[in-house]
């Protein structure tokens, strides 16, 4: 491999370019308000060996778990019958092989060039036909996959009762869809005609996908193309050794705790020991939690996620997103933990809120040798709402609904971030490992029967100090109909932590309104509301930074 | 009596360009001066002094398209606006989509809102989808709100309620009152009435928010303008460009400021477009649309966009921030161009931006600064010959670009030729992705395309950037670096109108039909009393479909067929259509287009291929393959019929244009360079 600092930053771009063009495809052609509006997807691409190569900025929680997915699906390749071959794409969402939890399903496809230039590849890979030259990926949160309530984001105890689990299987065969896995997947849903419409945009995204690198192999020659791949790891790796290099030598740990489990009142504890030495980093969440009956646990993927997101926020802007990031970390999580949970534990919350707070220990650990790169904790969750039921047989407008047609709808919602060492932190915004879009009200009861009575920021909920916390959100939504809720929330007992003796963020309260009564809600749990009822999810400040010196 | 004359102005950053015609004698003439920043009217009012010195002060048509919206809107420099929103709205442009704007940056701030917390206001009231009204507006409330907000001293009030789309009176009535109360209104149902209240608030607001400031930079030029001309009894008559392409009264625009947000942008595509037409022959034979990507790459930032035929519309723009549903001309625009800076990042890679010189301390070369640019990587490749730069009126300082250039490719370990090459293929990889964000990623393949490269530093980069897209074809016009200002004559009277219907695809064609007409009914006569006969007006008809269950739209010329289109559309865009699943109709769209008539270009007979008489020398220049001795040619001597094979670079007074070694470029009857790229 040649070094070229001139290759690396033109291929930087031309690999990107083909992972957003992806994205734009996935959002513009699929059904779902849940992809389309709120943005809750991801795409990136692969070498041949699985290692990823470049994600467009999209949702960071899917940032260290593809990989797993693109893993996953070339052993399921080796081991079939049927081997890798162009035209497939491989559909999974089990987060034990290569998910991260039912809702998020993935599409891997091969790309293989056309014979006629593939000649310099030999070695075959997972048993697939020769011309193998990479993977292509993208991956959906879908509004419902089935499961005990509408959403697929219940507070269950074991994932067979979170939705349909799909095993790394082949979806499209060689261009040709295998319409009997897809009238078992769509059996299995409440929504069908949307999933089915999310998956057809899905395998367009990766059809695009696969289309761009294969012109790309065709302008510049495969060699050219799978060094300057080598490049690219490369150059994010030494990033990354740079900026652990920069931190002092030592070991910092740092403890926070999930509220519940969602089963249990009992808190649940996550430490973190971070061990900086020379230009690599031991990250070791050895004395975290045992797994968990509720659905908080993750998944391998998951705390994999968090770790490479917050190395990444300390990277600086404009390092491209690819495997060489973790190179020089080593992760360690136990089998049996709440930050490795093993089958068949529920994992719909592991996703959504524990890597919330995964981030929240390991930036409060790395605050400790770097205070001036980390704010306080951010709101420490993703407020998921799920809301189902069954549309009342009148509303056959809009281009005929059907009656008693049922529907799911999910949101998260947005809250406080932390403050900054220089600066407030900003009120009412996603954090972390999300950035997925609201619903606009007026899109939102076009579509459910669903009133949007109140979206506004909720003031004072900031944590004080010199620099206040951001606020979070007031969100109160009626519903028209009598509904199924399910909320997964955190940060309802145990607040967002302040740093430098900045004071914690406000917790979050969800309530239902029913007949002018505020009724408190746990913070995870399904409840049956009545037509009329308000639910008012009021979202966690973000914690503050440095004392506050006077109150001039 | 003689026809008025006609003058574009384009206000850009360093520079105000002036193109004149005159209709008599069909003359076109164009020139340049400094712009005036701190106040644009002075250059603008300057230039018209010096043209009617030279003509005469007759009767005259003004089309002007002016920085002064987009730079309230960009430096945050806007009325103080205020917000009225149904209850428990009030931080709807606060909240946005609450998305952060940066996903890996801990200590990005989202860019502030156009509102301040203190100036949002929130009334009783609600509409439901269908329009019915669920709690009726209270006029007592309203009265003390506008009693509020008028001690608040705000010059601009934004109206946001909830589906004011399809029940507008509570918005109306609210603007009524504030209005008696003598401020300025902007609901949002007047100003764009489709669904999504973020995105509608937002509009309404940028318009709030900039309309006083366009307002009152208008009424300073109409109040100056009369005095220029009067002696003669003679009038002139002010027009201004809009983002969509088309051009406004002044009356118009100081009320709807949000529609002259990309007004200078806009006249560059639609002069491309006009040359375009005249100049191309449609790859699909005649009749057939022309096919081409606009190139405008100035100091620091360069914009593209596409033409099919004609140029495209987007509703999805977001200028700094505020994301805007108006129809504008879909132009995307990067941070890059000549004044870009070259470095060498921590992890070892060349970089070439964000960062820009600008036009102070600008380029090494211009003998201020002395970090490396885009500019300096052209002259240390030989590419501008420094003696010649804007006609010999600013000589550039080579060696200073040089030692520039020298320091880069030491921590690169190169020699400065193959750091200047590599600083180029950097900034070239920018800007091919933008090209590529409005091709490729649009469902338009480049392949087909030709390559229209106006603006002062596009000319060095066109054709490389060709061969990179497999673009066959690359067209620099004449008046390359005065187009925008050229356009702005060339563009028509254009009005848009919508609406939100949310109907299934089941409507009837009739009905359909009778939904429009009372749009088209106003485009109509609102054109006729912009002084357009009604022959020379036309009106098109547009239907915003999706599959049922889906959130965004395609926009459909509106027909008997609308769903098949549809399919078809869906198909060409996504790669995939489902025929057997619903479809809903989400907006109406009506267009009104009142035809100016555009100035000739005149053609004249091809000539002699031998260009040896524009030859200025023969020096080395920096390719890929090492030096070549390359044929410079001075562009005012060169005549309809040569044909310059590259290697060659053609100097202009106001821009540099390379023909690459397998390139072969010849003059067109329009004085129009065409670059044939090849391999």
């Amino acid at each position: 491999m040649s070094y070229d600092p001139i290759k690396l930053e033109i291929f930087k771009h031309l690999f990107t370019a083909i992972a957003e063009e992806m994205g734009t495809v996935l959002r513009k052609a699929s059904y779902s308000p849940n992809i389309k509006e709120r943005r809750d997807f991801s795409c990136a691409l692969f070498d041949r060996q699985g290692r990823m190569i470049a994600q467009a900025a999209h949702i960071p929680v899917h940032l260290g778990s593809m990989p797993l997915s693109v893993k996953a699906a070339i052993s399921a390749g080796a081991n079939h019958a049927s081997p890798l071959q162009p035209g497939d794409v491989i559909v999974l969402n089990d987060p034990f092989r290569g998910g991260t939890h039912l809702p998020d399903i993935t599409m891997v496809s091969p790309v293989f060039l056309p014979p006629a230039i593939s000649s310099s590849i030999s070695e075959e890979i997972g048993g697939s036909r020769k011309g193998l030259m990479g993977f292509v990926a993208s991956r959906a949160h879908h509004a419902d996959v089935g499961g005990m309530t509408p959403g697929s984001m219940p507070v269950a105890r074991e994932i067979y009762q979170e939705g349909l689990i799909l095993p790394p299987v082949k979806l499209v065969r060689a261009g040709q869809m295998d319409e009997g896995i897809l009238a078992l997947i769509l059996a299995n849903v409440r929504t069908p005609q949307e999933r089915s419409g999310d998956l057809w945009a899905q395998i367009a995204a990766n059809q695009r996908g696969t289309e761009r690198l294969v012109d790309m192999v065709i302008r510049y020659d495969l060699d050219e193309v799978t060094d300057a791949e080598e490049q690219l790891l490369a150059y994010t790796e030494r990033m990354t050794r740079r900026l652990i290099a920069s931190l002092p030598d030592g070991a910092y740990a740092f403890t926070d705790y999930l509220d519940d489990d969602g089963v249990r009142p009992d808190p649940v504890p996550i430490t973190v020991t971070v061990t900086i030495n020379g230009e690599t980093a031991k990250v070791d969440f050895s004395d975290s939690a045992p797994q968990q009956q509720g659905s908080v646990n993750a998944v391998y993927a998951i705390t994999l996620s968090a770790v490479y997101y917050v190395f990444r926020c300390l990277l600086g802007l404009d390092v491209p997103n690819n495997a060489g990031c973790l190179v020089p970390i080593e992760v360690i999580a136990p089998a049996g933990t709440v930050v490795n949970a093993l089958h068949p534990s529920a994992v719909a919350g592991g996703n959504v809120e524990t890597s919330q707070r995964i981030v929240d220990v390991l930036l409060g650990a790395l605050a400790q040798a770097c205070p001036e790169k980390v704010p306080a904790a951010s709101q420490g969750t993703m407020n998921n709402v799920t809301i189902g039921g069954s549309l009342p047989l009148f509303s056959e407008k809009m281009g005929g609904a059907g009656g008693g047609r049922s529907f799911a709808y999910y949101e998260t919602i947005g809250g406080g971030m932390g403050a900054r060492p220089n600066a407030d932190g900003p009120s009412a915004i996603h954090s972390h490992m999300t950035n997925t879009l609201n619903t606009p009200a007026e899109a939102l009861e076009y579509a459910y029967p669903l009133r949007v009575i109140r979206y506004s920021v909720r003031e004072g909920s900031g944590g004080k100090g010199r620099f206040r916390g951001g606020d979070g959100i007031v969100r109160d939504l009626q519903v028209l109909v009598d509904a199924q809720v399910t909320i997964l929330s955190e940060r309802r007992k145990n607040p967002p932590y302040g740093l430098s003796g900045g004071e914690s963020g406000q917790c979050g309260e969800n309530v239902v309104v029913r007949n002018g009564k505020e009724i408190p809600l746990p913070g995870k749990g399904t409840v049956e509301l009545k037509a009329g009822d308000v639910l008012s999810i009021r979202t966690p400040g973000g914690g503050g930074y440095g004392k506050k010196i006077s109150n001039l | 009596m003689s026809a008025p004359l006609r003058i574009g102005i384009d206000i850009g950053g360093t520079f105000t360009d002036f193109v004149i015609f005159c209709p008599d004698s069909g003359n076109v003439e164009t020139f340049k001066l400094l712009s005036t920043p701190h106040d644009p009217a002075v250059s603008v009012l300057h230039g018209l002094e010096k043209i009617f010195a030279q003509h005469g002060a007759k009767n005259t048509t003004v089309i002007h398209g002016s920085t002064v919206a987009t730079n309230a809107l960009l430096e945050r420099k806007g009325a103080r606006t205020a917000l009225v929103t149904t209850r428990g709205f009030r931080d709807v442009l606060q909240i946005g989509r609450q998305n952060r704007p940066a996903l890996y940056d801990l200590f990005a701030d989202p860019p502030p809102p156009l509102v301040p917390p203190g100036l949002r206001f929130e009334v009783d009231e609600r509409v439901d989808k269908d329009g019915n009204v669920l709690h009726a507006l209270d006029e007592v409330q309203v009265d003390a709100l506008v009693k509020e907000i008028k001690k608040q001293n705000v010059q601009s009030v934004a109206v946001c309620l909830l589906f004011s789309f399809v029940h507008p009176e509570h918005e109306q009535r609210i603007a009524d009152k504030l209005r008696d109360a003598g401020l300025l209104v902007s609901p949002s149902s007047e100003i764009i009435p489709e669904y999504r209240e973020y995105e509608r608030a937002s509009t309404a607001a940028v318009n709030a928010y900039v309309s006083p400031v366009l307002d009152q930079y208008l009424s300073h030029l109409e109040d100056a303008l009369p005095s220029l001309v009067s002696k003669e009894g003679a009038e002139v008559r002010l027009r201004v460009m809009q983002s969509n392409g088309g051009n406004i009264s002044p009356a118009e625009a100081r009320t709807h400021g949000v529609r002259c947000i990309l007004s200078g942008p806009a006249g560059g595509v639609v002069g491309c477009e006009y040359v375009a037409n005249l100049s191309l022959t449609p790859p699909g034979g005649k009749g057939a649309g022309v096919r081409v990507i606009t190139f405008d790459m100035g100091g620091t930032s360069t914009d593209v966009s596409l033409i099919d035929g004609k140029h495209q519309i987007t509703t999805e723009s977001i200028v700094s921030g505020c994301p805007i549903l108006i129809p504008m001309l879909d132009i995307h625009t990067i941070g890059a161009g000549g004044g870009s800076i070259a470095r060498v990042d921590a992890g070892g890679a060349l970089r070439v931006g964000p960062e820009s010189a600008g036009a102070d301390p600008g380029p090494a070369c211009y003998g201020r600064g002395n970090v490396p640019t885009v500019t300096d990587a052209n002259v240390v490749l030989g590419r501008i010959p420094v003696e010649y730069f804007l006609g010999g009126q600013m000589p550039l300082n080579a060696p200073r670009a040089q030692a520039a250039l020298d320091k880069l490719a030491d921590e690169l370990g190169l020699s400065a030729g193959q750091a200047a090459l590599g600083v180029v293929q950097v900034a070239n990889a920018h800007m091919e992705r933008a090209l590529r964000v409005i091709s490729v990623e649009r469902g338009h393949d480049p392949r087909t395309c030709t390559l229209l490269s106006f603006g002062g530093a596009g000319g060095l980069h066109a054709a490389d950037l060709a061969r990179e897209l497999g673009i066959p074809r690359v067209l620099v016009p004449p008046l390359a670096s005065t187009l925008s200002a050229f356009g702005m004559l060339a563009a028509d009277v254009v009005k848009d109108y919508t609406r939100t219907v949310m109907l299934s695809g089941e409507t009837p064609f009739a009905t359909l039909v009778s939904l429009l007409a009372p749009l088209t009914a106003r485009g109509r006569q609102e054109v006729e009393s912009e002084g357009i006969p009604p022959d020379r007006s036309r009106v098109e008809q547009f239907l915003d479909m999706r599959y049922r269950g889906q959130s965004y739209e395609l926009t459909i010329p509106f027909s008997e067929q609308f769903a098949a289109a549809f399919h078809d559309f869906h198909k060409t865009t996504y790669g995939y259509a489902r025929e057997d699943a619903p479809l809903e109709i989400v907006n109406i769209r009506v267009r009104a287009i009142g035809a100016t008539e555009p100035p000739p270009l005149l053609t004249q007979p091809l000539g002699d291929e031998d260009a040896a008489g524009a030859l200025l020398e023969t020096r080395p220049v920096i390719f890929k393959g090492g030096k070549l001795p390359t044929q410079f040619y001075r562009a005012e001597a060169l005549r309809p019929g040569h044909r310059l094979p590259g290697p060659a670079i053609v100097v202009r007074v106001d821009t540099t244009v390379l023909i690459g070694v397998t390139d072969v470029a010849r003059v067109d009857g329009f004085g129009n360079l065409l670059i044939e790229v090849g391999k």
